[in-house]
């Protein structure tokens, strides 16, 4: 059962011989082989890996799949309904929704994978070694998660993307923006779960005993006490991929998000918002992408959760 | 109790301190002058001027100073003028407060309302109908976005059935009626995720409860299965529900953008995106640092409110 992914037992091992890449190969063979088994029980895990599958394929072979350019504007073929020669129709400017809905799919779900590594890369360590270390280095590090948090989420990225914009940062520039402001936002979240993981973990034995041997305090909080706190990381960390989306759906639909003509679902849902009355399709479809895709993290994130969550399982 | 409210409100100090920091250098990232950004669209050409205007933003000085004398100035409630109305900010923004926090409670309540006995009946009823439906509709709930709830809603409710208004705001001092009908589908828009992700919260805590042991003692005495629920079960289930509440309330203090802006509704974070697209850069950074201290003292309303409830953590 995988509950925590690595157990205190396994760790005063590790710890005692000298790791050889074989050890690591066959822990991480054993974790994802009970992963795997664990996903085929939990239905919910189940449904939302399947969804996640189907996603990143669609992203992956999106240049294979996509009918016309997503920005190539068609004035013969304005607000057409769907058809064979487009399958989702055609928006204002002509442009084909199938291929606009599929790139901008593509390119959302890479700035919400980066932002959300972001986070973590910089949330994970400070969360950890604050916890760790306790006394004034927690007193500090956490005063300042308190203040990075008590800026309401959008009002922050609002800020950020607002010198972005008077810096007029273009493309690439522009989601990197973004990417940066997602995650400088997840940090404190991070730390403070995090935090709260390491502050119960560091109790046990496992870590007397990483001390004993004489491991640094640095070794024994990164690479001992802070494995046995991944879970909860995991689940959350699913569930704000989700999240991301919908935040830069509502950035782009403020029109913050990215200039056009780049396809984006937000965007593209601000713009058909002009055409609700007579053409109620066009809204459907990027609205339905990101539902599904925002779906797919959650169910993925719920199922994980009973799986890792030795509270909740079976009960 | 008076101890910890007193330690927790001189913890608040360093947390208010850091975020007027972040919001005070907000200016000094933007490009150009500082005193370009703050004096607005109009360059200044006569040096005279300028240096005159420099004394009064304190810009000849260093920045530590300049600092303390922008934070004196926010202490007492003077933010400047507003760049596109050139009425004090402080004004501009506090007309505004009224129509967010009225939204923020009425979403917040409404939320409470339909996730709490929901969430409950769930979890009592585990894996019948109601338990799947309840679940099925908060996954959505949480996975739909906010503005394209708010435009279905819109295009049903006033476009389609023609029951409701699609915009425009009434105060409830002035004429509660019509103001609680303006108010019915911006709350809803808002209040649906909320509902979501507090049914499934009430749902998952009640699950955790009914597993302890003082649950099992209490049926072990012979107390009536519905005592033994609602008396007992969700009081303690309820703890984490009124946390996220509180937090969900901060949260939508700046978080109301997006509905806002659909149902032109005056609040406050629509004034803040209004800053952003005008680029009336004082208003952002005092609405900004506005938030942020509602925020900050409602997560520490929400705080004692927690232990006021939960005795063991009174105690500990």
């Amino acid at each position: 059962m995988a509950q925590t992914l690595f157990r205190a037992d396994e760790n005063i091992d590790v710890a005692l011989r000298a790791p050889t890449l074989g050890t690591y190969l066959r822990r991480w063979g054993s974790v994802t082989k009970d992963g795997i088994i664990e996903l085929y029980k939990s239905k919910t895990a189940f449904i939302g890996a399947v969804m996640l599958l189907v996603l990143f394929v669609a992203c992956i072979i999106t240049p294979a799949i996509d009918r016309y350019s997503p920005v190539k504007q068609n004035y013969r073929a304005l607000l057409q309904p769907p058809s064979a020669e487009h399958y989702f129709g055609t928006d204002r400017y002509g442009r084909d929704i199938w291929s606009r809905v599929l790139w901008g799919g593509r390119r959302l779900i890479v700035i919400s994978l980066l932002a959300v590594g972001f986070g973590l890369v910089l949330g994970v360590p400070f969360g950890a070694l604050s916890g760790y270390y306790g006394g004034w280095t927690d007193a500090i590090g956490m005063r300042l998660v308190d203040a990075w948090l008590a800026i309401p989420g959008l009002l922050l990225y609002l800020l950020i993307v607002t010198i972005a914009r008077e810096w007029k940062f273009e493309g690439i520039y522009n989601d990197l923006t973004l990417i940066f402001a997602l995650g400088i936002a997840y940090v404190p979240q991070v730390a403070r779960l995090v935090r709260g993981s390491v502050l119960a973990e560091k109790e046990r034995e496992y870590v007397e005993a990483s001390r004993i041997i004489g491991e640094s305090n640095l070794y024994t909080a990164l690479r001992q006490i802070l494995p046995n706190c991944m879970s909860p990381i995991i689940v959350h960390a699913t569930v704000r991929l989700g999240l991301v989306l919908l935040i830069i759906a509502a950035l782009s639909f403020l029109g913050l998000g990215s200039p056009p003509p780049t396809p984006d679902w937000g965007a593209d849902l601000s713009l058909a918002r002009d055409h609700m009355e007579t053409r109620p399709l066009i809204a459907v479809f990027p609205g339905l992408a990101i539902a599904y895709a925002v779906l797919a993290f959650n169910l993925f994130g719920d199922g994980l959760r009973d799986i890792l969550d030795p509270r909740l399982v079976d009960q | 109790m008076l101890v910890y409210t007193i330690n927790r409100l001189i913890q608040l100090i360093p947390v208010l301190l850091l975020v007027s920091i972040i919001v005070f250098s907000f200016v000094h990232f933007l490009p150009g002058d500082v005193i370009d950004v703050l004096a607005g669209e109009e360059e200044i050409e006569d040096p005279e001027v300028r240096a005159a205007l420099e004394k009064e933003f304190g810009l000849d000085k260093p920045i530590y100073v300049q600092y303390l004398v922008w934070l004196g100035r926010v202490v007492q409630g003077n933010f400047g003028n507003s760049l596109v109305t050139r009425r004090p900010i402080a004004l501009e923004l506090f007309e505004r407060i009224p129509a967010t926090i009225y939204l923020a409670l009425v979403s917040i309540g409404f939320a409470m309302v339909i996730s709490i006995p929901l969430g409950t009946l769930a979890s009592v009823k585990r894996n019948s109908l109601v338990d799947y439906t309840a679940q099925t509709t908060s996954l959505l709930g949480i996975s739909i976005p906010e503005f394209w709830f708010a435009i279905m809603c819109i295009l049903f409710f006033s476009l389609y059935l023609g029951w409701l208004p699609s915009s425009e705001y009434y105060s409830p001092t002035e004429n509660l009626g019509k103001s609680l009908k303006h108010l019915v589908l911006p709350a809803l828009a808002v209040g649906f995720r909320q509902a979501a992700y507090t049914t499934r919260l009430t749902r998952s805590s009640m699950l955790d409860e009914v597993h302890k042991e003082y649950v099992d003692t209490a049926r072990s005495l012979g107390l009536p299965e519905w005592k033994v629920l609602y008396k007992y079960t969700l009081r303690n289930a309820l703890i984490p529900t009124l946390t996220i509440s509180g937090i969900q309330l901060y949260q939508l203090l700046g978080g109301t953008v997006v509905v806002e802006t659909i149902f032109a509704w005056p609040g406050i974070g629509r004034a803040i995106f209004e800053a952003i697209v005008s680029r009336d850069f004082p208003l952002i950074q005092a609405g900004v640092l506005v938030l942020a201290t509602f925020a900050v003292t409602i997560n520490l309303l929400v705080d004692l409110m927690y232990r006021l409830l939960n005795p063991r953590v009174r105690l500990a």
